[in-house]
């Protein structure tokens, strides 16, 4: 009774995003440096229209607005996954050296191999951002199971830092890498070519119907291995394959938009908060919540230096940061005990 | 919350337990090859570059003998680098011992409690805020090292008030000096983007921590600094002792330990400005010097702030002359140098801790 209560309650939530995201998608359509009018959106997207309005909406608008949905949703599955498998409230992609690694892969690509098309620099990065993961939980792992969240979190930063001077290197060596760098850097939605999406998605999409099945044993994950073994769970087989769930999801979505932080980390937090229990709920909920705050940021990165426009990495850290600072101080994350 | 609170309370505290000073007396041996190794890589810093200077030519050339060409490339060119390099590991090294005793964890370090990337957004905003069209700077750029230490203070204010809110313990301070140089990071990163390249690349060679473009006026001014912490470091040996107790029991030797922790956190955070502001971020010093310090001298504190500084110098010393030399025409960042050397050894400390813990 209780269970399909709550159930109900979370299928509402979920609901209750969608709407909240099908929204958002609109007004990222029709907000930005110019303003369109419903009808003018209407006939661009679904008419075919012509002229320069309709052109800038579905060459422009309509491009970033999926990239951010996609990319937001990947993330955030990509931290929920982390989160749960590690029991870590602070695992993320952003904070564990994913973005550190792409940056050394694009680098790399750059200035060893002079690869210059965006697609391959794009894998590049995906491999890089992956590698880093591997590297983070690798450490994790062989330092045993009481490897406190803090201790993960200080191993992610500082493996970030000891990329971060590989890339200082390289940079030095060759200087003209610096431009192409700063663009890598910068991570968002906007000016990146539709075929990278084109090829992640699909690579998405199956990552994320892989998840699907997992979410029972990710839930009697959560309470700790030995009764999870008691429950039936292979726990090591299902901790690797969410890991690498996670680390794919990551690297997809740094190959489309560069590194964009804090989306992994809060999301799954906020879905939580809003009252959805239960990965086979969690788990779609999260990735709502992660577009939503994608494709939020990618709007108001067009207002916040107007006519500029800011790179949604920051924006995000700027509305990210707080929102973490704010669950820390909240004491829900489980990391009074140390 | 004043010094003079502290003091009061540390001195009517312990008069038992062994004498900091006396245990320090058995270890002059490695205090002194330390020093003699401080020196000889003095000598070395200031004879390898582009032209090779033997040591009887460098030591001529310091007092004023010897060719006119060595006597400019020493005194002009290499003495003020090494001196600056040698100094900022001072500070750094000093910050990281006073940051791991105050906070009793090993793992806290000046980088990580948001004061070096908060020094950077005080850098980046000041070459942005005074540059002209023509990517001139229209004030002096002496005055970059006062937007650095405004930075590295109002960050490290921020990371201070929210630890200081949340009595949640010394771990507390480096999550949310973590989260905090996220957003300062960010910061850099928006300013960096949004600023002219040319900016850009010099912002991105002074975060990578580098003392190449040492000036005697920059050699100075660190020296001031440094030298005006040395009275309240001269004081801090024996509450640095007590802290080696835990909260409770530091409380009932009459120290005031809240007073006294946020002090030394003040300290610490003020060298940490003074270093990042002339050299940029010089990652992990701060971290490993206390612990090789730790390592060879033992806890006392008055050998273990001595045996900090000698270490932090040697480093920043040995790896700006890494940096000089391993590309040599090219000159890598000092910071990387000792990121390849030091994120190394952090990690392999957690992995220790993780094992031990287990």
């Amino acid at each position: 009774m209780f269970n399909r209560d709550r159930d109900r309650r979370g299928a509402l939530t979920i609901a209750g995003l969608l709407v909240g995201l099908a929204l958002l998608m609109l007004a990222s359509l029709h907000l930005g440096l110019r303003h369109y009018a419903p009808w003018q959106v209407f006939d661009a997207v679904f008419a075919n229209g012509q002229g320069t309005d309709a052109l800038i909406i579905r060459t422009l608008r309509l491009p970033r607005t999926f990239n951010a949905l996609a990319v937001g949703a990947a993330l955030a599955v990509s931290g929920l996954l982390m989160q749960s498998t590690t029991r870590n409230p602070l695992a993320a992609p952003g904070v564990l050296g994913v973005n550190a690694g792409a940056a050394l892969a694009v680098v790399v690509g750059l200035s060893a191999f002079g690869i210059a098309s965006l697609s391959a620099l794009a894998g590049l990065a995906a491999f890089g951002a992956m590698a880093a993961t591997a590297l983070v939980f690798g450490i994790t792992l062989s330092a045993g199971a009481s490897f406190s969240p803090v201790h993960v979190l200080l191993a992610g930063v500082t493996v970030a830092a000891l990329l971060a001077s590989f890339t200082q290197i390289l940079l030095v060596t060759d200087e003209s890498t610096m431009e192409a760098l700063l663009f890598w850097l910068a991570g968002g939605f906007a000016d990146r070519p539709l075929i990278l999406l084109a090829i992640a998605a699909p690579f998405m999409a199956i990552a994320f119907l892989a998840v699907m099945p997992m979410t029972r044993a990710l839930d009697a994950l959560m309470t700790d291995d030995a009764s999870a073994q008691a429950l039936g769970v292979p726990v090591v087989r299902i901790r690797l394959t969410a890991l690498g769930l996670a680390a794919i999801l990551a690297g997809l979505s740094v190959s489309v938009a560069g590194p964009v932080a804090f989306i992994g980390l809060i999301a799954p937090h906020i879905a939580r908060r809003l009252g959805v229990r239960g990965h086979a709920q969690l788990v779609p909920a999260a990735a709502l919540v992660g577009a939503m705050l994608a494709v939020a940021a990618d709007i108001l990165a067009r207002y916040l230096v107007s006519p500029g426009e800011a790179p949604v990495g920051a924006v995000l850290a700027l509305i990210g940061v707080p929102v973490l600072i704010a669950l820390l101080r909240s004491r829900r994350m489980g990391l009074q005990r140390r | 919350m004043t010094g003079a609170q502290v003091n009061s309370g540390a001195n009517s505290g312990v008069k038992s337990g062994a004498d900091p000073g006396r245990r320090w007396l058995a270890r002059p041996g490695f205090i002194g090859g330390l020093v003699v190794l401080l020196c000889l890589l003095l000598l070395l810093a200031v004879g390898v570059g582009s032209s090779w200077l033997s040591p009887d030519r460098v030591l001529r050339a310091l007092v004023g003998a010897g060719e006119r060409m060595d006597q400019v490339i020493v005194q002009t060119l290499r003495l003020p680098r090494a001196l600056l390099a040698a100094q900022a590991g001072v500070c750094l090294a000093l910050a990281g011992a006073l940051l791991q005793r105050a906070t009793r964890n090993p793992l806290a370090s000046p980088s990580v409690v948001g004061v070096v990337d908060g020094a950077a957004v005080g850098v980046v905003l000041f070459l942005w805020l005074f540059s002209n069209e023509a990517n001139a700077l229209t004030v002096s750029i002496h005055f970059q090292p006062l937007a650095a230490a405004a930075g590295a203070v109002v960050f490290a204010a921020i990371v201070g008030l929210l630890t200081w809110l949340d009595d949640g313990g010394p771990m507390r301070l480096i999550i949310y000096g973590v989260a905090i140089a996220a957003l300062a990071s960010a910061i850099v990163t928006l300013l960096i983007i949004l600023g002219p390249v040319f900016r850009a690349s010099q912002a991105l060679i002074w975060l990578a921590g580098s003392v190449h473009q040492a000036h005697w006026d920059d050699v100075v001014s660190l020296a001031i600094l440094l030298t005006m912490s040395l009275p309240f470091l001269a004081l801090m040996p024996r509450v640095m002792d007590q802290f080696l107790l835990d909260d409770d029991t530091a409380a009932t030797t009459g120290l005031a330990v809240g007073a006294t922790r946020a002090l030394l956190l003040l300290i610490a955070v003020y060298l940490t400005a003074s270093a990042v502001s002339f050299v940029g971020g010089i990652a992990f010093v701060g971290l490993i010097a206390p612990h090789v310090a730790r390592l060879i001298l033992g806890q006392n504190a008055a050998p273990y702030l001595i045996g900090s500084a000698l270490i932090g110098a040697i480093i920043v010393l040995a790896s700006d002359i890494v940096a000089r030399l391993i590309l040599a025409p090219l000159e890598l960042p000092t910071g990387a140098v000792t990121a390849l050397i030091g994120a190394p050894y952090f990690l392999y400390i957690l992995i220790q801790r993780g094992r031990s813990h287990a």
